[in-house]
């Protein structure tokens, strides 16, 4: 039986699997990938201590520092399908089959990206509706593009369509820009952005590939048409909290509740830290530093202090 | 066993494969698709779709890095 099972390869992850190593508890960290979500992020400028680096090379640089971790155990290509309550801690059941014990849980498994749920959009995944502008941005030279969201991630899709697209809509829900202010002035310099507010994604549509959009100007309350080449979808992210539903409280949204004073979820032996929990921060730096946080009040709670 | 691989630049999932090959002395050519307009035509009409990385193992296409499936179609190519 493990003393610690950490459920996620993101910042938060490695974080608490390097403080578990040096308390030298027992533990096994399960994730499908290392580096979290920004593994896809062209640069990463606020990773505290490193001016630049590209999410690839910080997802690798985590990975190399969990590794470097004499005793912690590594289960990686593989994720937790469900956990179940056992005698003296919990059972982890992964997509490899296997069954883990153990006595304590730190679920750091994050968010994915979510989706628009409009007509068109499965249908032409890939074919013109995209999620990775820093992988497929390229490949939509030439074309007026689309790209829905108002916050960061939307920010950056822009940027990384500017040097290929011929124009860019950013289509925003709300009345304004949630992304950083820095960014917001990028995309308004660049002088080929076109950015509409109180706007609503309906439909996407086209032949074999995308070739338009229609969205509800909630303002004149009229649904008007974009002839694009393909939309990017950067409308936020949604909790990868699946596994663990009816083991530990979830917010309305599917986020896991924890007491932000140690990172205790409803369920005694199980912590939660990183995006996956109801903060209202979504950062690198905050889910290493929560997730350091749930290390360390576990390892009183397997010491019984 | 052929190994072509259509990437961007910028793309991490493009990186990952091409490192996994390298890790498993495995050869494969590599077409940067935003230099080569005829290999993204290539790309596009391959895979049906317009995202990268696209891998193709022997004429198995894969869209996306996915260890399992390099595994499976470079097991299955092997003996050729």
């Amino acid at each position: 039986m493990y003393d610690l099972i950490i459920i996620g390869g993101g910042p938060g992850g490695v974080a608490a699997g390097v403080y578990a190593d040096r308390k030298k508890l027992k533990t096994l960290l399960i994730t499908d990938e290392f580096g979290g979500q920004s593994k896809v992020s062209d640069e990463i400028q606020n990773w505290i201590g490193t001016k630049s680096i590209s999410g690839f090379d910080l997802s690798k640089s985590l990975e190399e520092h969990l590794r470097a971790q004499k005793e912690i155990e590594i289960s990686d290509d593989d994720l937790a399908l469900s956990v179940a309550k056992i005698d003296g801690g919990f059972e982890v059941n992964t997509r490899k089959g296997k069954k883990y014990q153990t006595k304590t849980i730190l679920i750091v498994s994050g968010s994915h990206h979510k989706q628009l749920g409009v007509p068109g959009e499965d249908k032409f995944n890939g074919k013109g509706v995209a999620y990775c502008s820093t992988c497929d941005a390229p490949l939509f030279a030439g074309k007026e593009m689309a790209v829905a969201g108002g916050g960061n991630s939307a920010l950056e899709a822009v940027v990384d369509l500017l040097p290929y697209a011929t124009k860019v809509y950013l289509l925003v829900r709300s009345d304004k820009l949630k992304g950083d202010p820095v960014t917001q002035d990028q995309i308004k310099a660049s002088g080929k952005v076109q950015i509409i507010f109180n706007a609503e994604v309906q439909e996407i549509s086209g032949d074999a590939f995308v070739d338009g959009i229609k969205y509800l100007d909630k303002t004149s309350n009229s649904v008007r048409e974009l002839l694009v080449g393909g939309i990017f979808v950067e409308i936020g992210s949604a909790p990868n909290s699946d596994f663990i539903k009816g083991m530990v409280d979830l917010n309305e949204y599917g986020y896991v509740v924890v007491d932000s004073k140690n990172q205790r979820t409803s369920t005694p032996g199980i912590w939660a830290a990183g995006d996956i929990t109801d903060l209202p921060f979504r950062q690198n730096n905050i889910s290493a530093g929560d997730s350091v946080k749930a290390l360390l009040d576990l390892y009183n709670y397997l010491n019984g202090r | 066993m052929t190994i072509k691989i259509y990437t961007t630049p910028t793309c991490v999932y493009c990186k990952m494969a091409k490192e996994y090959f390298k890790s498993h002395d495995l050869q494969y050519e590599e077409y940067d698709v935003t230099k080569d307009r005829s290999k993204l035509d290539e790309m596009v009409a391959k895979s049906h779709q317009m995202g990268v990385p696209v891998i193709d193992i022997d004429g198995t296409v894969m869209v996306g890095f996915d260890r399992d499936y390099i595994e499976q179609a470079v097991k299955s190519g092997s003996g050729k």
